[in-house]
């Protein structure tokens, strides 16, 4: 089974999510790119659940706080991100598995490092301890 | 009377929630936890059932509210917001817009026709077969009423060639076999698209629905083992230029061919003809800029249909990529009007029919019927992500998806064209779509009305200086 990774981008941060595809060098690992109208749009249950289906990394692209159209969404974001982190040391498993980035929107040479720090922090982390976990398998089928 | 043709719709859900317009940003942090809280009043109690798509990764708050706004306007800190869904915005392309795919899916899931709401936002004309507006002036009379109406509507269409005349002998009886007709009840035929996951099972899942509609169900030649003898009448094999071959034993189960145009077709239909004389064969004619004399050429040497196709953008091919599908339609049909024939032969047109509307109107325009191929891929849920042309997987997984369930949808959607034609021409006071065809009176053109009264109007007099020109 290969690994996976999903990335939410916020629109005004990565006018084009093809970008991201084209950027990545991960090989045999699978990415998705989800494009959202806010950074803010992404929960915590949402990360959270995304994880568990199981993915490997989770990562979501924002836009610097003082340039977020929502003018609050970049930094609620954060705290969401810092909530999440937070919940999965609580229950044990990596926090390092969610991930956020800000950018300035449209900077192409930011963009391409946050590409790379993905890819090496995917395969830093390996595959996510849930996909060995019981029921795994049924959860991947119902997926 | 014949019993009153009737397409039976069943409602089959998604297996893939349909991708929102717009999305719910639900700032939760900073609530006051009011004592009653906007969410708990919402309309669709959406809040409460919200869940997570684990196959698409998203909130399906989206998929169940309603876009009342009542939340949005109603929290007094202001926490949550409704934003266009940048997810929905990307699917299809310019022609194949969001708004198409959404409106398809919509038929094929329920078999009705899409009612948008009150009011209307949008423009009144567009490029394409939006440039054309249909007539509407019988609407108000009931017994023309398309679907429910007391006066039958037909839509069953003929393919074939047609005899200008008859000729009996001294005993009354015909000195000449009429020739092969071919009687539709609609004028949509389905053919397998060029794309999809899994095209085996996409043409197995189209001839089961050109069964139930009792239409026909092009499949490419090459691509046909064996056919069931029950579908055998409905399936009309289509062969590349050159590979038609007249002891091909699949000729004596089917009623209808067509074959790619090219230099030797009328010689190689002649020979076929010879051997299958109760065989209809089509002509695949390429809409380029050969296609009005070619089709007036073919139909003068006594081709009984011929299938016009073109881009998938409604357009013309070759030369002219410029020119839309209509207008192409309606020179081919004029030329046969002007050479005495038009009645002789069957036009088919494919390319870029992605309405019910489109239907009606490409009828008006000069067709006998039109060919539906891509939507009946957005029929089983598609979204036009042209991955699977790359080898990737499908993102709604129509490789797996089962013959009985992708045919109830395709039957759905074109059940739900059905009913918006004979809404149309209920509303036109028409009874018979074979009277629709070249209807043009029936219709206005923008391009027409724009040079018929705005032109006069903005147009100088010779010598007379606009108000716009210095003095």
């Amino acid at each position: 089974m290969s690994m996976e990774v999903v990335v939410f981008a916020c629109q005004q941060a990565v006018p084009e999510p093809e970008a991201v595809k084209s950027l990545w060098r991960g090989g045999e690992v699978r990415l998705r790119v989800l494009p959202e109208p806010c950074s803010s749009k992404m929960e915590a249950f949402q990360l959270l659940r995304t994880l568990a289906t199981p993915v490997d990394l989770v990562w979501v692209i924002g836009c610097e706080e003082q340039l977020c159209r929502y003018n609050e969404g970049s930094h609620r974001a954060g705290g969401r991100m810092a909530y999440t982190k937070k919940y999965l040391a609580e229950i044990g498993l990596e926090p390092a598995r969610v991930g956020r980035s800000v950018l300035i929107p449209s900077d192409e040479s930011a963009l391409a490092a946050i590409v790379a720090e993905i890819n090496d922090r995917v395969q830093a982390l390996g595959a996510s301890p849930l996909r060995r976990a019981p029921g795994a398998a049924a959860r991947r089928s119902a997926k | 009377m014949p019993a009153k043709y009737h397409i039976h719709v069943r409602s089959v859900p998604p297996r893939f929630s349909p991708l929102a317009k717009s999305t719910i940003i639900d700032w939760a942090e900073g609530c006051l936890r009011c004592a009653r809280c906007v969410k708990e009043q919402c309309p669709v109690d959406a809040y409460r059932k919200r869940g997570f798509d684990r196959t698409q990764f998203v909130d399906t708050i989206d998929e169940l509210c309603r876009d009342c706004y009542r939340c949005v306007q109603g929290c007094p800190r202001e926490l949550i917001f409704k934003a266009s869904n940048p997810q929905y915005s990307r699917i299809g392309n310019e022609y194949w817009t969001p708004e198409i795919l959404a409106a398809t899916w919509y038929q094929a899931e329920t078999g009705k026709i899409p009612v948008s709401g009150a009011g209307y936002g949008g423009p009144f004309a567009g490029p394409g077969f939006d440039s054309i507006w249909t007539d509407m002036s019988e609407i108000v009379r009931p017994t023309r009423d398309g679907i429910h109406g007391r006066e039958y509507i037909s839509t069953s269409v003929d393919v074939g060639r047609k005899p200008m005349f008859l000729t009996f002998d001294s005993n009354g009886e015909l000195t000449w076999p009429s020739p092969p007709l071919l009687e539709l009840p609609l004028p949509i035929l389905l053919a397998a698209p060029s794309l999809g996951a899994n095209p085996g099972n996409i043409r197995e899942i189209i001839n089961h629905a050109a069964h139930e509609l009792g239409t026909l169900a092009i499949v490419a030649r090459e691509r046909l083992t064996a056919i069931p003898e029950k579908t055998a009448s409905l399936v009309m094999p289509s062969y590349t230029a050159g590979s038609l071959d007249a002891k091909d034993p699949l000729l004596s189960q089917v009623r209808i061919i067509e074959v790619l145009d090219h230099p030797g077709v009328l010689e190689q239909l002649e020979a076929v003809k010879k051997r299958h004389p109760e065989l209809i064969i089509s002509v695949k004619a390429p809409a380029d800029g050969r296609v009005v004399d070619r089709v007036a050429e073919l139909t003068a040497a006594g081709a009984e249909a011929i299938h016009i196709y073109a881009s998938e953008e409604a357009r013309g091919l070759g030369e002219l990529q410029e020119t839309h599908l209509k207008d192409l339609i309606r020179r081919c049909h004029l030329k046969l009007v002007e050479n005495k024939l038009r009645d002789t032969v069957t036009l088919l047109v494919s390319g870029g029919i992605a309405l019910a509307e489109h239907v009606a109107k490409a009828i008006i325009c000069g067709a006998d019927a039109i060919i539906a191929d891509l939507p009946l891929l957005l029929a089983l849920e598609c979204r036009l992500c042209r991955q699977c042309a790359e080898g990737g997987k499908c993102p709604v997984e129509i490789d797996t998806l089962t013959v009985r369930r992708g045919a109830q949808r395709m039957v759905n959607l074109v059940g739900a064209w059905n009913n918006q034609l004979l809404e149309i021409m209920g509303a036109m006071g028409m009874r018979e779509v074979r009277r629709l065809r070249g209807e043009v009176g029936r219709a206005m053109f923008i391009e027409d009305l724009e040079k018929e009264i705005f032109a006069p109007l903005f147009a100088n007099r010779e010598g007379e200086l606009t108000k716009r020109e210095p003095t």
